[in-house]
Formats: structure tokens, C-alpha cells, sequence
């Protein structure tokens, strides 16, 4: 393919980011407010959650499953950060240790049934999206949300603080994603992850420690859901029962438009990036063009099939 | 989970393998010893009825996961049959609640029906998306359509033709369960007693083999997908009936129920496969579960938690089971 120039060969190499810039040259041909700093701040900012939970998809992807329980992870990250606050006076660290250690009860659950019980990823997070969906009506007797007017400043910071004028979500999102990045791209680590993915019955044999590396990966995702849940809950001061699963679809489609973009078609954090604020980008540009709610909703969703189909079929034709 | 062994099933492994069914049987008696009316007709009904939609589009994703195989992740699935479904149903409800006749609404629904399937068909077999990211995407999509086009909102219906599927007896028994009957039996004997059904069957379970055999199992996967999609358009009109009209956000519940219903069924086949008859089965089961503990006064934030237990509960004993072989 070396030295092929033409449509096709430039189809093949830029193809998705050519669409992703006709986009933004859309958008700001149609609303000038788009292409301005601030608004390109807010779609960071509006990505921020959604790209924490698309690392925690790209890191059970990356081990060859599906976590159809981020959404979960995330509102228990919510929910034991503020009743930690709320209801036990917990200042904002305790109360985000609370947070994340009750999210990672999610991953674990996954991870013993995936590990322990062999039922397949799908399965068992689907099991565990039901079963956490149910938890929390119980616990909210029907889903009324918890609102927590008074929270410690710290803890409140973590959605409306910003560290030299970037906002505080990006900020974590950012350094959650350095660190993803360096342990699934450039450590041995993510090298035993990858090979899992691939081939598990190959990296086994090779010596990996592939339940040891399932469960880690398991409870490590749902942590960092629920580090996404405390920024929702910081960012409007209360626990939203079920808000989580609006992440779900988005997440996953990320995470393999990412892929898709790989060349060997592995997901990838900076795949995963692209993708977060490919959508981001898109919601977007279509609130600033003033749309009825139902119809920009349709039209992202079409969006998100048809990138889909480009990223992927930009990758079957190398 | 497709190797074949020639040994039969140890007695361990068949007792493990008749769990799930044991399991469902020991907890309709207990609701029927608890909730007073529940081992009736009239409640039976209500369960067969309550679980017609379901029925269908099981039946449809039976289809395409037989054609596809049982990997959920690369095999077949089609997660956008309940969105097609609601698609169709507010179609319809639209267009009749605007005065139009029931024919043009129909043909109308069934296009948008075959538009779904032929896009899924294509972006699974000749982009190559896996069908889990084609039929996910494609339900956010086919939600999104169907929200532009009944706005959001709910629209009752009261056509003569809907209110006599919902209401209308055929020797004492609702007309809606036989019709429902008739369009899973049609589904069966294309799968299992035509040529056609038999390579879809051939593709799923290796597709090496069936394209070495000279099938187009390319074109027998996308048939799949326009078959479910078709389903889709059937339980519309049962979902209609069941409502009295279009409601936005039936699809979430359609779609959780289609899950559970479909791979509950594969765990009471004997070979832990998903299965038309086992997926029906499935359906009615989760209706009755369902329709059970309600009646039993259990509160209904407690359904998530015991069907979510009762998937994992019936897959693990399928795994260990598998693994006892």
C-alpha cells in the first residue's frame, strides 16, 4: 500500500478524521460560536464523564469482553459518596474513597462471575445491570433522586472547581487517561491485556495470569465509572438513581470506533479519545443549531451508525 | 461452547443441565401456593398475553443468533428488533390517529421494518461491523426515528382491527394468543423443516463448513436480519393491541425482557443453545415470573433483582454444566 495516492488511498489512511473535520467545518459554517475557545472548552467538559467511562469499556474490551454495567458502577459511585456525606457527616475524601470503593463493588461482582462462575462478560454484566438497577430502586424506594444541597466545598470542586482555568472534570479525565494509557499501551501489563483479548487460550499458555488480570480489570473499570459518578454527583449535587445507563451506548460506541481506527483493530486509548469527543462534538453542534429535542436525537443517532460504518469500513480496506 | 462430543452427558451433568427448568417449576408453585388466583386460567391468559411481544421478536433473534452462532459478542444478535417493533407501532398509531386507514399504515410499517433489517444486513455483511455494534447503534438510531415520529408523546389507538386483536375470543380463548401461535410456527418451520432453514442453521453453527459447502452464508446471514426485522413489524401490532396505542420507552423493557428470554431459553435446551421453542418458552416464563410476584404483593422495585438473579443463576448452572461434560 506504500505510495498508493488517490481517493482511495486517502479514504483508507484519513478517512474518519476527514469526516470528523467536515463536521466541525460544518457546525462552525452553520453557528460561528462553535469554533470558539469556550465552546470547544464545553465539549471537553461535556465529554469529560463520557470519556471516564469509555476507558473503564476500552479496558474489559481490551480483555476480549463487554461491561454492560458502567452505568451501575457509576451511580454507586454517586450514591455511596453523597449518603457518606449526607448521612454520615464524611468529609469529601472519605466520602470519595466511599464512592469509588462502592463502585468497585459492582466490578467485583462481575469479576466473580466472570472468573469465578465462567458465565460470559455479556451475561454477566446484563445480570448485574438488572440487579444494580434494581438496588437502587429499592434503596431510593422508586427512584426519587437524593439531593445533598450543603456539600463540602471539596467535594463540589471536583465538577465546578478548574486548575488554571481548565475545568476540574477535564482535568481528572485527562490524568485518568495518561494513566490508562501508559498501563495499556506502554506497560507490560496492558502487553498480558492485549494478549488475553486476542488469544486466551495462547496468552495462558504462555504464562499470563489470566484470572488474576480479569478481576483487576474487572474492579478497576467499575472504579473508574464510579470516579465519573462523583463528578456527576458534584456537578448537580445529588444522586440521580438509574442515571448511569445513558453512558452505556455512547461508551461502547466510542470505544469501537477507537478500535476501528487501530490498525489491527484493537481498542486503544487514544482511539477512545478520538471517539468521546467525535460524539461530543456532534451533541454538540446539533444543540447549537437550535433542533427540536426528538429530531437531534435521531440525527445523533444516525451519525453514530454511519461513523461506524466509516471508522470500520476504513479499516477493512487497508 | 460449540464442541460437539460424541459421549453421552454424564448423570451429574444432566442433573445440572435440568436445573433452570427445575429451578422456574419450584418457583411456580411457590408463587401459586402463595398468591391466591395465580393457578387459574384467567391468569394464565394474562401471562400468555402480557408475553406475546416478547414471544415474537424471541423468535426473531432466535433466527438470527441459529444463522450467526451463540458468541454474543462476535456471533448473531439483534438488539434493534424491540426498537423496530416500537418503530412500527408508532408508525401505525400515528398515521391513524392523523385518520389514515389501518392498509396504508400498514405497508407503511412494514417498509420502515424492511429499511431496518436491510441496513443491519448490510453494515453486519458487507462492511463488517459486528452485529452487537451494527444492532445497538441501530437501536438508538430506529428509537430516535420513532421519536420524531410520534414526537415523544403517547398515542392511543382504537381501531376496530387493534381493539378486535386485543379483545376478541376464539373458543374462549383471547384470538391474539393463536395468531402470535401461528406467526411462531411459521418462524419454526422455516428453521427447522425448510432448506433455507437448515443452511441458516448450517452458517451458525460453523460457518467454515457451510461456505465450504458451497452455501452463501453472507447472504443467508442478512436474510437473518431481515427476517427479525419482520418480527419486529409482527409485534408491533401486539404491542399495539397490548397498550391500546403507541407508548415512547416500551422499548428498554422489550429489549431487557428479549435478552432474558432468549438466552434463558438456550439454558433449557439440551445443548445450551438458543433455541425458537426455547426462547418462547423463555418469554412466558419471565411473563409469569413476572406476573407471579406481582400478584404475590412483592414489590415491583424487587423484579429487576430477581430477574437479574434468575439470568445469572440459570447461566452459571449452564457453565458449570458445560463444564461437567
Amino acid at each position: 500500500m506504500v505510495g498508493t495516492i488517490g481517493l482511495r488511498g486517502i479514504f483508507i489512511r484519513f478517512g474518519f478524521l476527514l469526516v470528523f473535520a467536515a463536521f466541525a467545518l460544518f457546525f462552525a459554517v452553520v453557528n460561528p460560536v462553535f469554533a470558539t475557545g469556550g465552546n470547544l472548552m464545553n465539549i471537553a467538559e461535556g465529554s469529560a464523564i463520557l470519556l471516564i467511562v469509555a476507558l473503564g469499556m476500552t479496558l474489559i474490551v481490551a480483555t476480549g469482553g463487554i461491561d454492560l454495567s458502567v452505568g451501575i458502577a457509576l451511580d454507586f459511585g454517586a450514591a455511596f459518596s453523597i449518603v457518606a456525606m449526607q448521612s454520615y457527616g464524611a468529609d469529601w475524601v472519605t466520602a470519595c474513597a466511599a464512592g469509588v470503593i462502592g463502585g468497585s463493588l459492582v466490578g467485583l461482582l462481575n469479576a466473580a462471575l466472570v472468573v469465578g462462575l465462567r458465565v460470559s462478560p455479556f451475561m454477566a454484566t446484563l445480570g448485574t445491570f438488572f440487579i444494580g438497577s434494581s438496588v437502587q430502586r429499592i434503596f431510593t424506594n422508586g427512584g426519587g433522586p437524593i439531593s445533598f444541597r450543603q456539600m463540602p466545598d471539596g467535594f463540589r470542586n471536583l465538577a465546578m472547581g478548574n486548575v488554571g482555568g481548565v475545568p476540574m472534570e477535564v482535568v481528572i479525565a485527562a490524568i485518568l487517561a495518561v494513566i490508562y494509557f501508559v498501563v495499556l499501551e506502554r506497560s507490560v501489563w496492558g502487553r498480558r491485556i492485549h494478549a488475553m483479548g486476542m488469544q486466551r487460550s495462547a496468552a495462558t499458555v504462555a504464562g499470563i495470569r489470566v484470572n488474576r488480570i480479569l478481576i483487576v480489570c474487572y474492579v478497576a473499570a467499575a472504579a473508574t465509572c464510579a470516579v465519573g459518578g462523583l463528578i456527576a454527583g458534584a456537578s448537580i449535587r445529588m444522586f440521580t438513581p438509574l442515571s448511569g445507563f445513558a453512558y452505556l451506548l455512547d461508551a461502547i460506541a466510542a470505544v469501537f470506533i477507537g478500535a476501528a481506527l487501530h490498525p489491527r483493530g484493537r481498542p486503544n486509548v487514544p482511539g477512545t479519545i478520538a471517539g468521546v469527543l467525535f460524539l461530543g462534538m456532534v451533541v454538540n453542534g446539533l444543540n447549537l443549531m437550535g433542533l427540536n429535542f426528538n429530531t437531534k436525537d435521531a440525527l445523533s443517532g444516525i451519525i453514530l451508525v454511519s461513523a461506524l460504518a466509516l471508522a470500520v469500513a476504513q479499516r477493512r480496506m487497508r | 461452547m460449540s464442541d460437539a462430543r460424541i459421549a453421552p452427558p454424564s448423570f451429574g451433568a444432566r442433573a445440572l443441565g435440568s436445573a433452570p427448568l427445575i429451578l422456574f417449576a419450584a418457583m411456580l408453585v411457590y408463587i401459586g401456593l402463595n398468591a391466591p388466583n395465580f393457578l387459574s386460567l384467567f391468569t394464565l391468559e394474562l401471562i400468555l398475553v402480557q408475553s406475546l411481544p416478547v414471544v415474537i421478536v424471541c423468535s426473531g433473534l432466535s433466527l438470527v443468533v441459529m444463522t450467526g452462532g451463540d458468541d454474543v459478542v462476535s456471533g448473531g444478535i439483534d438488539l434493534s428488533i424491540p426498537a423496530t417493533a416500537v418503530l412500527c407501532a408508532g408508525i401505525v398509531a400515528q398515521w391513524l390517529s392523523g385518520d389514515g386507514g389501518l392498509g396504508l399504515a400498514t405497508v407503511m410499517a412494514l417498509l420502515a421494518a424492511l429499511a431496518v433489517g436491510l441496513v443491519n444486513a448490510a453494515l453486519v455483511t458487507r462492511i463488517g461491523v459486528t452485529p452487537l455494534l451494527t444492532t445497538l447503534s441501530m437501536f438508538v438510531a430506529v428509537v430516535g426515528i420513532n421519536n420524531v415520529v410520534t414526537q415523544s408523546r403517547r398515542i392511543g389507538v382504537d381501531h376496530p382491527a387493534i381493539l378486535w386483536l386485543r379483545d376478541a375470543d376464539v373458543l374462549g380463548w383471547p384470538v391474539s394468543i393463536p395468531i402470535a401461535l401461528l406467526v411462531a410456527l411459521a418462524l419454526y418451520h422455516l428453521a427447522h423443516r425448510t432448506r433455507l432453514g437448515l443452511h441458516m442453521q448450517a452458517t451458525g453453527g460453523s460457518r467454515d463448513a457451510a461456505e465450504i459447502s458451497g452455501l452463501d452464508t453472507r447472504k443467508l446471514q442478512a436474510l437473518s436480519f431481515v427476517l427479525a426485522a419482520l418480527a419486529g413489524f409482527a409485534a408491533s401490532f401486539f404491542l399495539l393491541a397490548r397498550g391500546s396505542g403507541s407508548s415512547p420507552g416500551t422499548e428498554d423493557n422489550l429489549l431487557l425482557e428479549m435478552v432474558l428470554a432468549t438466552f434463558l431459553g438456550a439454558a433449557f435446551s439440551p445443548r445450551r443453545v438458543v433455541t425458537l421453542w426455547g426462547a418462547v418458552l423463555g418469554a412466558i416464563l419471565v411473563a409469569a415470573i413476572s406476573i407471579g410476584f406481582k400478584s404475590m404483593g412483592v414489590d415491583v422495585f424487587w423484579t429487576g433483582l430477581i430477574k437479574g438473579s434468575l439470568i445469572l443463576i440459570v447461566v452459571a448452572f449452564g457453565s458449570v454444566a458445560q463444564r461437567g461434560r
